[in-house]
């Protein structure tokens, strides 16, 4: 469902110059699979899955989403998933209901059934409660659930949650985990980005690590396991981030050692 | 899959076709997402239904307040006022001596009463200066003390000199003391003082009137010789436009202020606002394509700002009818009458085209903001920039005219003056240049706010903190092939803003060819540095950024016959826009000396100096530095109009940024396709060799020439025969260089930004920190 092939993106930064936010990475998800996306804060995690969402643009690479190109088909992709994050927020001056049926209509649904498909996602998220209440007024936890309706909405092939647990409490980050499972076993494909180790292991189908706009390795927990030889997956993934470290920094004292020797001769 | 894939695609409309059903659902919620917004509401609605009624009962009150403290005026020494007619009548003037209504509050003092000893011995042994020094004193001492408006002194000497001047032709300036005349003390810095004085001097003139009156019949003379003829005005304006002066200047002033403040906060709140929440995220990764996002925010936007123009125009009109009908009670002059209504409604008609164009601009520049906060910075200028274009109709004597339609939102606003005073045969006639010019406003200003919704870095870029020392290094380290956009802009104000300043300080004509010599060079010079030094400090290849490349051998040749070719156009074009906008005389007298100069120098020199020299340095600076820097990022369009349009405003004189605005037009689509300056800088240097020797050649009794350039009264001008060949002839030159492929700026330029072989320079130093 998502193919992601040698995927760059490069932007202008004050700090750091023209700055690489990823670098070169492929993964492919399929349906009925749970990708999850590993690394510490500033890996590129966020600005892959923007470019799964359309909303960036890549500079290389070819990305496609549920057979469309995000480069040619942005509103083709952007039809067949949903995208749940920190930063999708929720307007204040809306209640659940209208979010939801806002978007709903935006997808191009007909009224009748936006109103059945609205009804089942109400009582299967446990939100008829709050179906009237401005977004101003709402909880954390009713917002991430309003922004999944929103974005379950159309039914899409693909999911997308960019650290979507971010900030729930234990109890609703529980249930959001239960209703991740439960898409999954519905035979979508999700790819859902955290930088929570045991989310990833209790989760997680398939796991790319990513850090410093690179993937460091890809594959099913087990996978990982044994090609690193390594059970605890929390030493598995610094294990990782300091090899990658090591290396780095082998490669960028060699450059200026040559540097200085250009400079000699 | 990808068979499946292809045939849906196939019969998916068209993923760049705006649907109208997206846009509609848009607007709706903005719609609505504003109208549950309290502070919208009460700055939309409220303010203005509450702001005139409060405001008119505020000024009614200011009006009765200030009518309760009439002009307080002193007179000091009335027993001077011996002779004559009369001044005063009791404790007031004369009522045949002012026509004015309003009373004057008048203290009257004899001379002695202020030397505090009248008829006391000490008076005599006083010296009279002393005495005269002592009450001019306490006069200024009372008015700068603000006890009195205005105080007049009748000097001792006053009565005196009037006695003697009894007769006819003895009342001379030079013979009268400056102690013998009337003294009037005023304050000019308070505005009650200054109508005192205005008011007595006019009481004073009268009086004087009177005197002559009675002289002359003293002297057996009828006083009606003085008056010879008399005049009546006669207003021959239509009762509509009578009525409607005043109303027709202010409201649609009042208007577009409100559409402009109704357009922005809404601007603000639906994109910076939406940016600081995150929901603007939320609605670009929904199948909403981003130019539905743009027409239904635009529609919002444009709704409120009209919203907000007709709710205060509405209540202001209310309120002043109400307000003058009360009035005019008491009694008032015609020319303020209660404004008409029915008029009016054209106003409606303008607020549509305006709102919607204040929208977009305030849309896109909200864009830039990361916050609420930081759009009100960005919105402050672009109401500085469009604030002149409100008020120029606004200034006596502006009408509407070929010119003034031309301007954006000065052309439509004068337009609907126009309707609504009724004279519609006027309107009909600039419709169309009106028309077209706000929509080419319209259009322009709606691709921009568009294209900064499809510009990523703009919705997402720049969340770091800055610093300057940082932004230096990033200057440095950065450094690409050709200038930034940012880099082209910055580098097209300075040079602006300094020859601002250089034509400030240059305040006279010089008269010699040396003093012209340098006044011409400075401004090149002016112009030139700073594309050199950005060139060389913050771009890796001077060549590429100030885009001097080698063409295509024929295209140089032809460069020079098209700037042969164009001239003759050129001329026209000049003295069409000199029709338009006359220059006016003494601009014309001050260029005389200029112009002999010029016209008595040596023919190598001038060249140099006016052609090859200018040449050289605006096409480097605008057809090489900057356009370089804005055609980056797809902006074609972008850098074609606005090298033109800064290369129009360095040449200072409005008659000739006009025509070298439109030339600059023409050298940026050239530069554009064929990837050079050289070119223009060829057809620069022609065009003005021949604008400066088109004199000599005509007068130079070569027969020749004579075939091409006459010599008129008016100058030098071609043969109409050779105006017409030489616009086909450059036509098809145009053409030519329209064949031409812009190798460069389509490929490499656009991608200069990523190099390849780029390292990410903090990598080493996070890997030592971390080793």
């Amino acid at each position: 469902m998502i193919h992601v092939q040698q995927l760059t993106k490069r932007y202008e930064d004050l700090q750091r110059g023209r700055f690489t936010a990823v670098d070169g990475i492929s993964f492919t998800a399929k349906r009925g699979e749970i990708f999850g996306l590993l690394g510490p804060n500033g890996a590129g995690k966020t600005t892959v899955l923007r470019i799964l969402s359309t909303v960036l643009e890549p500079s290389e690479g070819i990305v496609t989403v549920a057979g469309y190109d995000v480069v040619r088909d942005p509103a083709e992709v952007r039809r067949s998933i949903g995208f749940v994050s920190n930063n999708t927020a929720i307007y204040d001056r809306m209640t659940a209901w209208e979010m939801v049926e806002y978007f709903g209509r935006l997808h191009g649904m007909r009224r009748d059934e936006l109103r059945d498909r609205m009804e089942e996602l109400f009582s299967q998220l446990r939100m008829d409660d709050f179906r009237d209440v401005p977004g101003g007024k709402m909880s954390t936890g009713m917002k991430q659930k309003v922004s999944i309706a929103r974005a379950m909405i159309h039914d899409p092939p693909v999911l997308i949650f960019d650290e979507a647990t971010l900030g729930l409490d234990v109890l609703v980050a529980r249930n959001l985990l239960a209703v991740i499972r439960s898409l999954r076993d519905a035979g979508k494909c999700l790819i859902f980005s955290t930088h929570i180790m045991s989310e990833v292991e209790r989760l997680c189908d398939k796991i790319a690590i990513m850090y410093r706009g690179k993937i460091l390795d890809t594959g099913t927990l087990d996978e990982l396991r044994q090609r690193h030889q390594e059970d605890d997956f929390e030493e598995l993934f610094f294990g990782l981030l300091s090899q990658h470290e090591r290396e780095n920094g082998r490669v960028s004292d060699t450059a200026v050692e040559r540097c200085e020797g250009d400079v000699l001769a | 899959m990808s068979r499946h894939s292809d045939a849906s695609r196939t019969n998916a409309t068209p993923s760049d076709q705006a649907r109208w059903s997206a846009i509609w659902l848009i607007y709706l919620r903005e719609m609505r997402d504003q109208l549950r917004d309290r502070r919208t509401l009460f700055t939309i609605a409220v303010l203005p239904i509450m702001l005139y009624p409060l405001v008119g009962m505020l000024l009614l009150q200011i009006a009765q307040f200030s009518r309760q403290h009439p002009t307080a005026v002193c007179l000091v020494g009335t027993e001077h006022l011996v002779d004559g007619p009369p001044l005063l009548e009791g404790e007031s003037f004369a009522t045949d001596l002012t026509e004015d209504s309003d009373a004057i509050e008048m203290m009257a003092y004899r001379w002695d009463e202020l030397t505090g000893n009248s008829g006391s011995k000490n008076a005599s042994q006083r010296n009279a200066s002393d005495l005269d020094e002592m009450v001019r004193e306490k006069a200024k001492r009372w008015v700068s003390e603000g006890a009195f408006d205005l105080v007049v002194l009748f000097p001792p000497d006053f009565k005196q000199t009037s006695l003697d001047q009894n007769l006819i032709g003895s009342a001379n300036q030079e013979t009268a003391t400056p102690h013998s005349q009337i003294a009037l003390y005023f304050n000019a810095g308070r505005d009650q003082s200054v109508v005192a004085r205005g008011r007595v001097a006019s009481i004073l003139t009268a009086w004087r009137g009177e005197w002559i009156k009675e002289r002359l019949s003293g002297v057996g003379i009828d006083p009606e010789v003085l008056l010879p003829f008399d005049w009546a005005d006669q207003d021959m304006s239509p009762k509509q436009t009578r009525e409607t002066a005043f109303w027709s200047k202010l409201l649609p002033f009042i208007m577009l202020v409100w559409a402009m403040t109704g357009a922005f906060y809404p601007a603000i709140d639906l994109v910076a606002g939406e940016k600081e929440r995150g929901t603007l995220e939320t609605l670009l990764c929904s199948p909403a394509l981003r130019c539905e996002i743009v027409w239904g925010k635009l529609g919002a936007v444009a709704t409120f700002s009209m919203l907000t123009a007709l709710l205060n125009a509405g209540s202001m009109l209310m309120t002043s009818s109400l307000a003058f009908k009360h009035i005019n009670i008491a009694g008032t002059s015609q020319a303020f009458g209660a404004p008409p209504l029915v008029p009016m409604l054209w106003l409606f008609v303008a607020l549509i085209p305006l709102s919607c164009l204040f929208s977009a601009l305030a849309l896109a520049v909200a864009a830039m903001a990361r916050s609420s906060k930081e759009g009100q910075y960005y919105l402050m200028p672009l109401m500085m920039v469009t604030l002149p274009l409100v008020m120029l109709p606004m200034l006596p004597g502006s009408t509407l005219n070929i010119g003034t339609s031309l301007i954006p939102v000065t052309g439509m606003f004068l337009l609907v003056r126009a309707l609504v005073e009724g004279q519609y045969t006027t309107a009909l006639f600039y419709l169309p240049m009106v028309a077209t010019v706000t929509g080419v406003c319209l259009w322009a200003a709606a691709r921009w706010a568009r294209h900064q919704f499809e510009n990523e870095s703009v919705l997402f870029g720049g969340g770091e903190q800055w610093e300057l020392g940082m932004w230096v290094r990033h200057l440095w380290r950065d450094r690409q092939q050709a200038a930034t956009p940012a880099q082209a802009y910055a580098c097209g104000a300075f040079i602006l803003v300094t020859l601002f300043f250089a034509r400030l300080s240059v305040a006279i004509t010089p008269t010699d060819f040396a003093g012209i010599a340098k006044m011409i060079m400075l401004p090149q010079v002016l112009i030139v540095f700073p594309p050199l030094l950005m060139a060389t400090m913050f771009t890796t290849s001077i060549r590429e950024s100030l885009r001097i490349r080698m063409t295509h051998w024929t295209v140089l040749p032809l460069a020079v016959l098209f700037g042969v070719t164009l001239h003759p156009t050129y001329v026209m074009l000049s003295k069409f826009i000199n029709h338009l906008y006359p220059v006016s005389a003494e601009a014309a007298e001050a260029m005389k000396p200029f112009a002999e100069q010029i016209g008595s120098a040596s023919w190598t020199s001038v060249v140099l100096l006016m052609a090859v020299l200018p040449a050289f340095c605006e096409e480097l600076a605008f057809r090489g530095f900057i356009f370089g820097g804005l055609v980056r990022e797809r902006g074609k369009l972008r850098a074609v109009a606005i090298t033109a349009l800064m290369f129009g405003i360095s040449h200072g004189v409005l008659q000739q940024s006009i025509a070298a605005s439109l030339m600059g037009i023409v050298l940026g689509w050239i530069t554009l396709r064929t990837g050079s300056i050289l070119p223009c800088v060829l057809i620069h240097v022609t065009n003005n060799s021949l604008s400066v020797s088109l004199d000599r050649i005509a007068s130079s009794g070569w027969e020749g020439a004579q075939m091409f350039v006459t010599q008129t009264e008016l100058g030098p001008s071609y043969q109409p025969f050779w105006t017409l060949i030489s616009m086909g002839v450059a036509t098809t030159c145009l053409l030519y260089f329209g064949t031409m492929t812009p190798a460069i700026d389509e490929s490499d330029a656009e991608i200069i930004a990523d190099h390849q072989d780029y390292v990410d320079p903090t990598k080493s130093l996070i890997a030592a920190n971390g080793v």
